[in-house]
């Protein structure tokens, strides 16, 4: 374990560590632009010049190992100051110093370090007219990202990934020295099923992303650590939002899951994430429909649940470890009715972790372990029509979400027999003719845990309360619970429900809920964006 | 003296195999396979042969640096990418004698353990390619060249790949990226490329003109090679000789012999009975001198103590005429476009320094100027950059700013303002030429 100084701290780090990371740990930022932890070396930028004792010229801290009895300086050495000065005034000789109209400002490496290390304060002795790509500032490159070359400062950090990370090759520089520019390898569009993290890896506002720019300014998001609810893989990530608006996701490192990626087809259900449910609807025989209050409508619904000679459930492998414990004691457990969870394998999804092992998703759902854990009855679609088949007084839906055929036509004829109960994120059919509709708050406004497909425990938390009227689908069981005189079940938060599953259940036994999940919000690697 | 690389200029026929065998062709070689890798690199180390590419590294000593305990393969490839501006040495030794280069790459790769050799050549050197091509199929013939090299068991194959045009892939890493057939980027080192090279295998790069060296070294011993020259500076030397001399050309002189020697004697002085005003010792790179430091001795040492380079030995000699704003406008032309674009400071300075010297040019040259190309330079040497790109054009550019700063005065000094900056206020209000979809 090599021990060296950086600026007077010592610090003892694995073997192999580079300078960044050692002065890291150190609690120095060294500044950097063409570095990214899970990509390869190249020494491009200039701006991570150290000097280390003993050696004549200045190093790249990048590209150099901690060594034993290493003396490194970087704030303290005014050669580095300097030299770094003189980087920053060649990476500006070219940019367009358009941060007030870059949608990448407030998360700009190069605006970062400008405004840290020289206090916004910048001067250049460049007096030239700015070399300039026409037909280059705004291209779609891809289905989702935006090129504006003439803010590109030549990391190759996009070209890496797509070397190195997707393994698509798809962009590349063309052209040469000043005038190089990123593009797709021979002009394809840039459709990588990876690609919005090039925009994720880009330090500058060079590569942008269609769905996000100009939504919303970097420095208004607040950031919630959350799992992707996309398929079973479980990659780490913060929702993005302002003002109970979830504007986008981004990767949360997770070295054993996703690094510091997402796919475009989980990255952009973000999205999906601002619909909380329709307004809560009874349906009475005769078409009519109301939107009671909520003390009435959980009444009604015990006495429906109570009332029901027959009763089977259709819960879903969407829904949390602690929402579908309280479904199986309520449901199956104190009602006795008969509980399925319909799992449908969805698009083969697949990610990269940080060890560079390719993991593939088993389904579509984020917790479909979460319900084989819990032993529930894990049903395909053809078992999901046999239980469908089965007669019964009342049906409750948790999510009409659950499997895609519940939104077929033999299903909802099957669904008409009988009162339905449906707890929904969003309008659906079902919707349309189900006794009771109740409004379900998304994952933006949910807690609780998944487990993932390497069964792991994953925490994620609430980034804002849920708008009237929708609940998220934790609370309305534990309403159901007190009204129901279960008054074990009927607890106040999600932690609740995981701290009686620990106790209760076999296989969640052991498991601390503040041990769940990465949640170091504070992390250097965060504030930078990295990923 | 007695001339060793271009003994077969001149000669009818030489380039074929039997005229270089009846001038002892492959003795060196038959005798390197007799001697063992070992004793081959000794006396590569004793003749104290520096590398003729341009950094001057002692070529014995480089090969030592190939791990003894690696598996293999091994690589060793011949630098035939000879872009520096004003060097033209190479071409001439294989235009004369290619078998000299043949034998020297059989030398160098027996001495490392190689078994498979490169020969990086140039992609607008087509005739010199087509030389080599011609000169390994006659060696391949009479089984110089294949499974058992001279009967002796030692196994070799050499291939000419031809480069794609860039200066920047005469640099060793870079030159190995192009083989791999990736973009001419250079490497970051360590590692070196004699642990990873091509391939991810090591690797030994050598100049045409250092393995050209062996032949003789292994034929006529170290002793006689060291005797050459100086201490620590042995050897005959091509010098290339460009620029306002009266006998331009190819020069095979000892290493020490002086500046004004080659210009003065050997080149028949400068043409139409001008004064020298300045040169380039070691090709554009290398920082130019001055007429008073013509004295100077054309050999690694001497060219360092006088703040320059010997490099690859290309002199470029300017005369009176010459206005030394123009040349660095020139050089800075040159070393921007043939940035490769990866480091900050050589990518951005490069360009930077074109636009300021055309200003100058213009006529639109600033007081500060001479001061802004000075701090340029600064930055984008010294250890600034991966690869050396960046000294290349910042201690060439700054030594012509400091050594001739009262012509960029003088220029400015006359100037008038540069009228009003003509780029469009919108960037995207301009004319779109044709790329992009």
């Amino acid at each position: 374990m090599p021990k060296l100084t950086i600026d007077g701290r010592e610090v003892e780090v694995a073997q192999g560590t580079n300078l960044i990371e050692a002065a890291r740990l150190a609690g120095i930022a060294i500044p950097y632009f063409c570095y990214h932890p899970y990509l390869s070396v190249v020494g491009q930028c200039r701006i991570c010049l150290v000097e280390i004792e003993r050696q004549p010229r200045l190093a790249i801290a990048c590209a150099t190992p901690a060594a034993d009895g290493m003396v490194v300086r970087s704030q303290t050495s005014s050669r580095v100051r300097e030299a770094r000065e003189a980087v920053m005034e060649f990476l500006l000789a070219n940019h367009p110093l358009d941060c007030p109209v870059c949608d990448q400002a407030g998360e700009c490496l190069l605006q970062d370090h400008s405004m840290d290390e020289q206090g916004g304060q910048f001067s250049t002795h460049m007096v030239e007219t700015r070399r300039t790509f026409p037909g280059l500032e705004r291209r779609l490159l891809g289905p989702h990202v935006v090129q504006n070359q003439n803010r590109c400062i030549h990391c190759s950090r996009c070209i890496r990934f797509t070397q190195e990370i997707s393994e698509t090759s798809q962009l590349t520089y063309v052209s040469r020295g000043n005038h190089a520019y990123i593009d797709t390898f021979d002009g394809r569009p840039f459709d990588d099923p990876f690609s919005a993290c090039a925009a994720d890896v880009c330090p500058v506002g060079a590569l942008t992303l269609r769905e996000f720019r100009f939504r919303k300014r970097a420095w208004k998001l607040r950031s919630t650590p959350s799992i992707c609810p996309g398929c079973s893989i479980g990659c780490n990530l913060w929702i993005d939002h302002h003002e109970r608006i979830v504007y986008r996701f981004t990767p949360r490192e997770n070295p054993k899951i996703n690094a510091t990626w997402l796919c475009d087809y989980g990255r952009f259900l973000a999205e999906s994430l601002n619909a909380h449910g329709p307004a809560p609807t009874f349906r009475d025989e005769d078409g009519s429909s109301s939107s009671p209050p909520l003390e009435e409508t959980v009444r009604a619904l015990a006495l429906e649940l109570k009332a029901a000679r027959t009763l089977r459930v259709v819960a879903s492998a969407n829904l949390s470890n602690e929402e579908l414990f309280l479904a199986r004691e309520i449901f199956a457990g104190y009602l006795h009715g008969e509980l399925v969870t319909p799992v449908w394998p969805g698009e083969p999804r697949r990610m990269k972790n940080g060890h560079g092992v390719w993991l593939a998703s088993s389904d579509a759902h984020p917790n479909a372990n979460g319900a084989r854990r819990l032993g529930l009855d894990i049903v395909d679609e053809s078992g999901l029509a046999r239980f469908l088949y089965g007669a019964a007084d009342l049906t409750v839906l948790l999510d009409p979400l659950a499997h895609p055929y519940l939104a077929g036509e033999e299903a909802l004829q099957l669904l008409r027999v009988g009162h339905t109960l449906v707890f929904s994120q969003r309008q659906h059919a079902v919707c349309e003719f189900a006794r009771w509709t109740m409004g379900v708050a998304s994952l933006a406004c949910n807690e609780g845990t998944f487990t993932s497909g390497a069964d792991q425990v994953q925490r994620f938390q609430a980034a804002f309360a849920p708008p009237r009227g929708a609940l998220p689908l934790w609370q309305w069981f534990t309403l159901l619970a007190r009204e129901l005189g279960l008054a074990r079940l009927a607890v106040a938060t999600p932690r609740d429900v995981f701290q009686l599953m620990v106790s209760q259940e076999r296989s969640f036994a052991g498991l601390a809920w503040e041990e769940l999940g990465g949640f170091d919000t504070d992390s250097y690697r965060e504030h930078q964006h990295v990923g | 003296m007695e001339p060793t690389l271009l003994k077969a200029r001149g000669l009818e026929g030489s380039r074929t195999l039997a005229s270089y065998l009846s001038r002892g062709g492959y003795e060196g070689l038959r005798r390197a396979l007799a001697l063992g890798p070992q004793e081959v690199t000794k006396s590569v180390i004793d003749s104290e042969l520096r590398g003729r590419g341009g950094a001057g590294f002692p070529t014995g000593r480089k090969w030592t640096f190939v791990p003894k305990d690696h598996p293999g393969p091994r690589y060793l490839v011949c630098n035939a990418d000879e872009s520096e501006p004003g060097t033209f040495k190479d071409r001439e030794i294989i235009e004369h004698d290619p078998h000299l280069v043949i034998e020297g790459i059989a030398i160098a790769s027996f001495a490392i353990g190689a078994h498979t050799a490169y020969i990086y050549i140039r992609g607008e050197f087509v005739r010199w390619a087509n030389l080599l091509e011609q000169a390994l199929g006659e060696a391949r013939r009479e089984k110089i060249l294949g499974a058992d090299v001279l009967g002796s068991g030692y196994s070799l194959d050499i291939w000419v790949h031809r480069g794609a045009g860039a200066y920047i892939c005469g640099e060793e890493t870079s030159l190995l990226e192009s083989l791999e057939g990736k973009r001419g980027f250079p490497r970051l080192k360590p590692p070196f490329p004699a642990v990873v090279g091509a391939f991810g295998k090591p690797t030994v790069v050598n100049n045409v003109e250092t393995l050209a060296c062996l032949p003789s070294i292994l034929t006529r011993g170290p002793a006689w090679f060291a005797s050459i020259g100086r201490p620590r500076n042995t050897g005959p030397k091509l010098f290339s000789v460009s620029g306002h001399v009266v006998r331009p050309g190819v020069y095979e002189l000892p290493l020490g012999v002086t500046f004004r020697e080659i210009i003065f004697e050997h080149c028949g002085g400068i043409r139409a009975g001008r004064k020298l005003k300045a040169f380039f010792p070691g090709g554009s790179s290398a920082p130019v001198l001055t007429a008073a430091e013509v004295d100077t001795k054309a050999d690694f040492d001497a060219c360092a103590e006088a703040g320059t380079m010997l490099g690859s030995g290309g002199v470029i000699v300017l005369d009176e005429t010459v206005d030394m704003v123009e040349a660095a406008a020139n050089l800075a032309h040159f070393y921007a476009h043939e940035s490769c674009g990866q480091c900050t400071p050589c990518r951005e300075g490069s360009d930077w320094l074109v636009d300021i010297l055309h200003r100058i040019l213009a006529g639109h040259g600033r007081a500060e100027d001479p001061d802004t190309i000075l701090r340029i330079c600064r930055f984008a040497s010294q250890g600034m950059t991966i690869c050396p790109l960046g000294d290349a054009f910042s201690l060439p550019i700054s030594s012509i700013v400091s050594k001739f700063r009262d012509e960029f005065e003088r220029r400015i000094a006359a100037a008038t303002p540069a009228p009003p900056r003509k780029h469009p206020v919108l960037p995207w209000a301009g004319p779109r030429p044709g790329f992009g979809r």
